[in-house]
């Protein structure tokens, strides 16, 4: 009862940085239960789950991705702007892998007779996904060299892949929309083993990223470096290659969501796929308590709910019937709410008026 | 004076930026004139200005925010919000003058709350402005979910006059070179943005504040600076400027809409990067800013001229004019911090460790240095290069004539029987081609100076119907583009007929505006169609 008591005490819960994301997911299931019906239905058709909670999880997979990788940037004292852009580039190549035809290039066939063919991929499944992550990889040591080997901020050197990542894109698909028929490539999106598929590729993903960083040392580097590159070095960690790895790692991520998000929609769209998706992986860490911008202690889980509390909002703001287009205010209102629960400012104030009130309470 | 002005000038180095981007605009617009004939008109030069106003507005309240150490994102944001309120309150009748004072005050309140946080909440300009961008985008749509035209007739004086550049154009005729007044205003602000930063108190606690990762900050705060007001005043300031350039922005398209000037605000860092100013703060002039901006309005108008390249070539040459810039300017970081160690131990140390310690320089640097010309190389060959492989012996850089799209011609000869008529205009040598496709299999095109005719069977023409049927043509999946034409992209205009039906669609290359499955029907249909023989294209 004790070991319950301290458990659950509350200075236990002031420490934990999970505490901040757990109680917004909590208030905002709160409020589904209390405002929208049927919210937590849950139904089997075809042995596959159904139900909002699913719809959740699911479609908070792209950002989960891009959260994990984007926390071990953070946490080496940088970010990555570029993950939107790298999507666009993963989900091009993609894309032309699996139908060069259409942008001109091996025009030669019948073009029709393919298009709504399920089967069809002018290259294996299996290397068009190996190949696309590999892009992503790529483009991650891009950022990673000219943060380590060129010494430049990591905002200003992330922020040239975002400008340009999607210029590339279009480039290589000609800037030409290219619809997926292909059915076991739609499957990662699509697919369901009762829960949705991309849950598991996510999981795996997660699991994969927590034992490299508490199972092995690399968490620690990653830590250390951030908290102080230079004494990292002195101590002799090869701070360059920590964060060319956190990049290149960022980068997979990135290759990993756009392989999820662009099976799911079964289009390539370069101006679309990841639009603003850096900020929501931004504002996932951010809120999973993971400091933007001071580096040292990061939270993998956080990071996860912090992804989860903002696919929760979005969702119930749908199913509440805010516009989709007005989504954006709700979700500054909900970055200022977290700015607040987290500034020590407040806190501070906080404080202070409870002992004040305490104090006002001992007079009387 | 002139003591002052070699103390001021003293150390030249902080001028290399600055100087390196008003080089590189001269150099590419000089580039621009020798390659592309069209560029040699002088309202080219005068249309970088009109095409940018609001972004050279935004540029002066960023590039202050980001000299003083911070960043804005929410500049787009409260842009589009201001068109917005704007477009709706005119509609309503309200007084435009009225409006514009109240916009700007709503502009200056935005700065102030995100200010606010930053300062005495200690929140990173980041997720704050961020925050303040989503929330002026979410807001705009709340107002309005479609596009408010706005027909107000101050409206039609302040875009549609002329200011006529003295000695470029004749007074009497209204005719020659000519700039609008928003250009007029855009530089106005830089003018007030310049005096602020250079000659005031303000200015000077604003470069003071900026740049060393944040220990500057700490430095002026010691020196009994009044740091946090500042801060918040130079977001106010941010968001005056944002406003402002929304009611430019309003101005320019006549309307507003949530979805105005989407990513914005990156091409304005990029701008204030372009600059010369260093985004990590405390260094760097507005008058870079404008050049800046004149860049890639250079870049966009250049591709234009070019006419093969498509328009996302524009990001991917400012992606790769930033990679340069910030190399610089990390270059010349770097050899200051070693020269002011040098400096401290004395002339004999500096002479021997001089050159040991270029060479560690330069070996720490190659990477970068390396892919940031490997970049620039390719991208210039791409940009000035295209055009040499396409013209022709005889062309002498003339370029060719734009023919008039012939929409009415194919109607006709959907009239006259065909079942699909296929119009493809444009390009960089000016392709004027017009298919007919009959039900027996009969192809006529013609491209202006011959006509080729070919003869397909009528099942292979049924089976290209029954494909662009399938392809959901007479669906509403297919619609039209009403893109504004780029430079010289490819037009096209189709016309199918199908058990009775007529159906056309036209649209426009260079943009994902079209629909997917356009492509896949022109793709199809280019199968069948008769090929121009050479030398005619």
């Amino acid at each position: 009862m004790s070991a319950l008591r301290s458990v659950f005490s509350r200075s236990r819960l002031r420490e934990s940085r999970l505490s901040v994301p757990i109680l917004a997911l909590a208030v905002i299931l709160l409020f589904d239960f209390v405002f929208v019906p049927g919210f937590f239905n849950l139904e089997i058709r075809d042995g596959h789950l159904f139900g909002s909670l699913v719809d959740i999880l699911r479609n908070s997979t792209p950002t989960v991705a891009l959260a994990i990788g984007m926390t071990l940037v953070i946490a080496t004292g940088g970010v990555d702007l570029s993950v939107g852009a790298i999507m666009a580039i993963a989900a091009s190549v993609a894309c032309i892998l699996i139908d060069p035809r259409i942008v001109g290039l091996n025009l030669q066939g019948d073009i029709t007779a393919v298009v709504g063919d399920p089967t069809y991929s002018f290259v294996p499944i299996p290397i068009v996904i190996v190949a696309s992550l590999a892009v992503a990889v790529v483009c991650g040591l891009w950022n990673g060299v000219l943060v380590s080997f060129g010494r430049i901020q990591p905002m200003v050197a992330t922020l040239i892949l975002m400008i340009a990542g999607r210029g590339i894109a279009q480039l290589i698909t000609n800037s030409i929309k290219i619809i997926i028929f292909n059915d076991s490539f739609a499957f990662i999106g699509n697919g369901f083993i009762v829960l949705p598929f991309s849950l598991f590729i996510v999981v795996a993903l997660f699991a994969g990223a927590w034992l490299l960083t508490r199972r092995t040392a690399i968490g620690l580097f990653v830590e250390s470096v951030g908290i102080s590159f230079r004494a990292s070095l002195y101590s002799g960690i090869n701070e360059k290659r920590i964060k060319l790895f956190a990049y290149a790692f960022c980068g997979f991520c990135a290759g990993v969501a756009a392989l999820i998000a662009v099976s799911s929609i079964r289009t390539s769209d370069a101006n679309q796929i990841g639009l603003y998706t850096e900020l929501d992986a931004i504002l996932a860490v951010v809120i999973g308590g993971t400091v933007l911008g001071a580096g040292g202690r990061f939270s993998l889980l956080g990071s996860l709910i912090g992804a989860l509390v903002i696919q929760a909002t979005q969702t119930s703001m749908y199913a509440i019937g805010v516009a989709a287009s007005a989504i954006t205010a709700v979700k500054a209102v909900m970055v200022i709410v977290v700015i607040l629960l987290y500034s020590q400012q407040v806190q501070d104030l906080g404080r202070r008026i409870a002992g004040r009130l305490a104090r006002r309470q001992a007079a009387a | 004076m002139m003591q002052t002005l070699r103390l001021r000038l003293g150390n030249s180095r902080k001028f290399l930026p600055v100087g390196a981007t008003v080089a590189l605009f001269a150099i590419a617009f000089l580039a621009g004139t020798l390659f592309f004939p069209a560029m040699r008109d002088g309202q080219s030069f005068f249309n970088l200005f009109i095409t940018t106003p609001f972004l050279l507005i935004l540029v002066v309240g960023e590039g202050l925010v980001i000299i003083s150490g911070g960043i804005d994102l929410s500049v787009s944001g409260v842009l589009a919000l201001t068109t917005v309120v704007t477009a709706a309150l005119l509609r309503d009748g309200w007084d435009p003058w009225l409006v514009f004072g109240l916009m700007l005050g709503m502009g200056v309140l935005f700065g102030a709350v995100m200010g606010a946080f930053i300062a005495y909440l200690k929140v990173q300009p980041f997720i704050a402005t961020l925050a303040g961008m989503w929330l002026a985008r979410g807001l705009s749509f709340v107002i309005s979910d479609s596009e408010i035209r706005i027909y107000d007739p101050l409206y039609r004086t302040l875009s549609g006059t002329r200011i006529l550049i003295p000695g470029l154009a004749d007074p009497v005729t209204k005719k020659g070179d000519y700039v609008t007044i928003l250009v007029v205003v855009a530089l106005l602000v830089l003018a007030v943005g310049m005096y602020i930063a250079h000659f005031t108190k303000f200015g000077r606690t604003i470069y003071a504040m900026g740049g060393n990762n944040g220990l500057n900050e700490q430095s002026a705060r010691l020196m009994g600076l009044r740091v946090d007001r500042t801060k918040v005043q130079v977001y106010m300031l941010s968001g005056f400027c944002s406003a402002l350039a929304g009611i430019a922005y309003s101005i320019y398209v006549g309307s507003g809409h949530g979805t105005h000037a989407t990513g914005m605000e990156l091409t304005t860092i990029a701008a204030v990067v372009i600059g010369g100013m260093a985004l990590t703060g405390g260094e760097g002039y507005l008058l870079g800013g404008l050049f800046g901006v004149l860049i890639t309005a250079l870049i966009q108008s250049l591709i234009q001229f070019n006419g093969q390249l498509s328009s996302w070539w524009t990001s991917i040459v400012i992606g790769a004019l930033m990679l340069v810039f910030i190399g610089v300017q990390s270059l010349l970081a770097t050899l200051n911090a070693r020269q002011l160690i040098a400096g401290r131990l004395g002339i004999a140390g500096r002479a021997s460790t001089a050159g040991r310690g270029r060479r560690a320089f330069w070996r720490d640097r190659r990477v970068v240095v390396g892919a940031a010309a490997v970049v620039v190389l390719l991208v210039t060959v791409q940009v000035f290069g295209a055009q040499n492989g396409a013209r022709g012996p005889g062309d002498a850089g003339t370029g060719c004539q734009l023919k008039p799209f012939r929409q009415d011609r194919a109607t006709e000869l959907m009239k006259g029987g065909a079942v699909i008529a296929y119009e493809r205009n444009g390009g960089s040598s000016c392709v004027d081609e017009l298919y007919a496709i009959y039900s027996d299999g009969r192809i006529v095109a013609d491209n202006g100076t011959q006509t080729i005719e070919k003869q397909a069977s009528p099942t292979e023409v049924e089976a290209l119907l029954g494909a662009i049927d399938g392809l959901g043509w007479f669906t509403d999946n297919m619609y039209s583009t009403s893109e504004i034409q780029c430079g010289q992209c490819f037009t096209y205009y189709t016309a199918v007929s199908f058990k009775g039906v007529v159906k056309t669609v036209k649209a426009v290359d260079g943009g994902t505006a079209a629909p997917a499955n356009y492509w896949l029907m022109t793709s199809r249909l280019s199968t069948i169609l008769p090929k121009f023989g050479a030398g005619s294209q």
